[in-house]
């Protein structure tokens, strides 16, 4: 484990090489990836309530962790079986785990750094925001470029086609949360139908 | 079993005695809710800031003034003497200062030598040379004449009929409201007019005053752009809105409320500056539009408040009466909302149709158009304490306003702009950490980070041999380490492949 966290910290100065070992010599850790989101959705939660009043405009009491925990992890899962299923038509050569881990590692410069900002942030006063926008801006640049570098090194892509494969991500998204809501809709329906069946047995029975 | 019953019979006595020895407040009897806007804007519930004291109608006036009908204006002069334009019954009312007896009863005058009426008079008010313009809406002008005090009412002039290329041919002069200003310059809000209030030297229509330019989001020339000709009549028109109440304060400055022109209502009032521009500060919700909480849906009650009138009072504060929740919006002069009090319904403190809205000394006097009532409501300890803060700070007395927020937070330790209050004072005392703490609830960002800015520098300078001395010798340390370490082991674990 200790060998996998180590390994964590040369992907994040050496994304290219780093990605590359992870894809081909099991270098990373479904695992770690998935501690790594639940972290950035407790640093993320962190931020929204203890930033301070100076560059926080959210009411701290409307803040629900467990939820913010929960739509994340939706999230990541929406974002990765997105990412699958339109790299395995495309000739990608990431595997599942591949991809959950390669996000995940992506998202460490936001766990890194948000805290640090957030602590900052209650030691500056109007004027100084910068010094915390800077750093959560740095954090969000460095979380991208390893989030593109590494779709592009699991994938075996070029640059463009990384590109186009992002794009069609997001647009798989939609389609699983329109078929989800689908579902869940015919569900209900049809859970509405038995049930009146039942109700018209009870009072006729 | 019978000592449990006991036990319960001495324990309900108990409570009942326990209980009738707490006090009732007058807040619990109160007909509508008072509460107020916080920061992020959400409703924080409040103590009573005004209660109703009692409802006057035209009956309880003595001989011969009998009901109100659909009174619409109501104007308080200097000495505390109430005019009611009692619309329906096409006269002015003017009653004493405790409102409890009818003075006059306007409602004929000698126009030129012949006897002349009114029709319909909306609004009524006394000029600063004690003059009383009356909006005599039905014949189209508005009539002044002198008001000395024990003398009958004699004409002066009238003004009517206002020619200009800027009004349209078949333009009539129905004036609503009215306020004049130190040099008689007469500020009118006229019906269906969209370009303004109109302003009259002697019986000279000069202009357009204050006129409310519409606004046009991207958004909505985007869907006039993809919609057909028969859909752009049916869209709602962009014309800007009327305004509907207008006075004056001691400065000479015209505050107009009116509609809100969107529907999010951030702005329904005006302090218009003598060139007929804007100047209203919009306070820390950047809001001077009522209600911020608008409801949900389409009813009656939702969407923004709807401000029939205005009533400037002293040191920069002015109340705004909300004809669609029925409630009193009491604004400082920096904008930010004092107090909300008022709604509708048939208890005594509340309205059916709130038309007017005046102030005089420590009460608010309201219209009620439906009930032909005047509705007079008296400060509280806690408004009263608000109405001086603001008042000792509109004169830049902070340091005495900070007692009277001390005593406000007793009632209300929510209250924000005690907080600040609070906290600039400590501000100017230098004590940066309790000003801190005070600006911080207070939700001030300015003055929170000058506050903080000081006493950051404060510790610094206070701290800043230690602080050199520790880096100092941490640099030092870490020096040597290295050295050392390179010195031991003078190996290449630079570079190279991960694993490698």
């Amino acid at each position: 484990m200790t060998k996998k966290i180590s390994f964590l910290f040369y992907l994040l100065s050496h994304p290219i090489a780093g990605y590359y070992e992870l894809r081909h010599r099991n270098e990373g850790s479904v695992f770690l990836a998935l501690i790594m989101v639940a972290l950035f959705s407790l640093s993320f939660s962190l931020n929204r309530i203890y930033a301070s009043f100076i560059v926080n405009n959210l009411d701290p009491r409307s803040v629900d962790s467990v939820r913010e925990l929960a739509a994340v992890f939706l999230l990541f899962v929406l974002l990765c079986v997105g990412n699958w299923s339109i790299t395995c038509l495309m000739e990608g050569e990431g595997r599942m785990k591949d991809i959950f881990t390669a996000v995940g590692y992506a998202l460490t410069p936001m766990v890194l750094l948000t805290l640090p900002a957030t602590l900052v942030s209650r030691f500056i006063g109007a004027y100084e925001e910068v010094f915390y926008y800077v750093l959560l801006a740095f954090a969000v640049v460095w979380t991208l470029i390893l989030l593109m570098i590494g779709i592009m090194t699991i994938h075996n892509y070029t640059f463009g086609k990384t590109l186009v494969t992002l794009g069609l991500t997001f647009i798989s998204m939609i389609i699983i949360i329109f078929l989800a809501a689908l579902l869940v809709d015919l569900i209900n329906q049809l859970y509405g139908f038995i049930y009146s069946i039942y109700m018209e047995l009870l009072f006729r029975g | 079993m019978k000592k449990l019953r006991k036990f319960f019979a001495v324990g309900f006595a108990v409570l009942i005695v326990y209980l009738s020895t707490f006090p009732v407040y007058a807040g619990e009897t109160l007909p509508y809710i008072t509460y107020n806007y916080d920061f992020r804007n959400n409703i924080v519930y409040t103590p009573a800031a005004y209660v109703p004291e009692k409802s006057i109608s035209g009956v309880n006036m003595g001989e011969g003034v009998g009901v109100f009908n659909n009174p619409q204006g109501l104007f308080v002069d200097e000495s505390g003497l109430v005019y009611v334009a009692d619309t329906g019954n096409n006269r002015i009312v003017v009653l004493n200062s405790q409102m409890s007896q009818a003075l006059e009863i306007i409602d004929t005058f000698e126009n030129n030598g012949a006897a002349d009426t009114f029709s319909g008079p909306y609004g009524v008010c006394v000029s600063a040379n004690n003059e009383l313009y009356i909006a005599d809406t039905g014949n189209f002008r508005v009539v002044v004449l002198t008001n000395e005090p024990g003398k009958a009412h004699e004409f002066v002039r009238v003004i009517e009929n206002p020619q200009s290329d800027l009004l349209g041919e078949n333009f009539s002069f129905a004036p609503l409201r009215i306020t004049v200003d130190y040099a008689d310059r007469v500020y009118c809000v006229v019906r269906g007019m969209f370009q303004g209030l109109m302003v009259f030297e002697g019986n000279d229509f000069t202009g357009f005053f204050g006129t409310i330019e519409v606004t046009v989001s991207a958004w909505q020339k985007f869907w006039r752009f993809f919609s057909t000709k028969e859909q752009r009549a049916n869209q709602i028109l962009f014309i800007p809105t009327e305004f509907t109440g207008v006075d004056m304060d001691d400065e000479g400055f015209v505050y107009a409320s009116h509609l809100s022109p969107n529907a999010n209502g951030q702005q329904a009032v005006r302090r218009l500056n003598p060139k007929g521009e804007d100047v209203i500060k919009k306070g820390v919700n950047n809001h001077v539009g009522g209600d911020l909480q608008l409801g949900e849906g389409f009813s009656d009650f939702s969407g923004p408040s709807n401000f029939i009138d205005i009533a400037v009072r002293d040191k920069g504060i002015y109340s705004l009466l909300d004809s669609k929740r029925g409630r009193v919006f009491t604004y400082d002069y920096e904008g930010n909302i004092l107090y909300i009090f008022g709604g509708l319904g048939t208890q005594a403190g509340t309205f059916r149709v709130p038309s007017a809205i005046d102030t005089y000394g420590d009460k608010i006097y309201v219209l009620d158009a439906y009930r032909g009532e005047v509705q007079i409501f008296k400060e509280t300890n806690y408004g009263n304490l608000i109405n001086e803060a603001v008042s000792l700070r509109f004169d830049g007395d902070e340091t005495l306003a900070v007692e009277k927020w001390r005593q406000v937070l007793k009632y209300d330790e929510n209250f924000e702009l005690a907080n600040t209050g609070i906290g600039k004072s400590y501000l100017t005392a230098g004590e940066n950490e309790l000003a801190m703490n005070f600006l911080q609830l207070g939700m001030n960002r300015d003055y929170y980070s000058i506050a903080f800015k000081r006493f950051r520098n404060e510790i610094l300078e206070n701290n800043l041999s230690i602080v050199f001395t520790v880096g100092l010798a941490l640099i030092i340390a870490f020096a040597a380490h290295s050295i050392i370490k390179r010195w031991r082991k003078p190996t290449d674990d630079e570079g190279g492949v991960w694993g490698d």
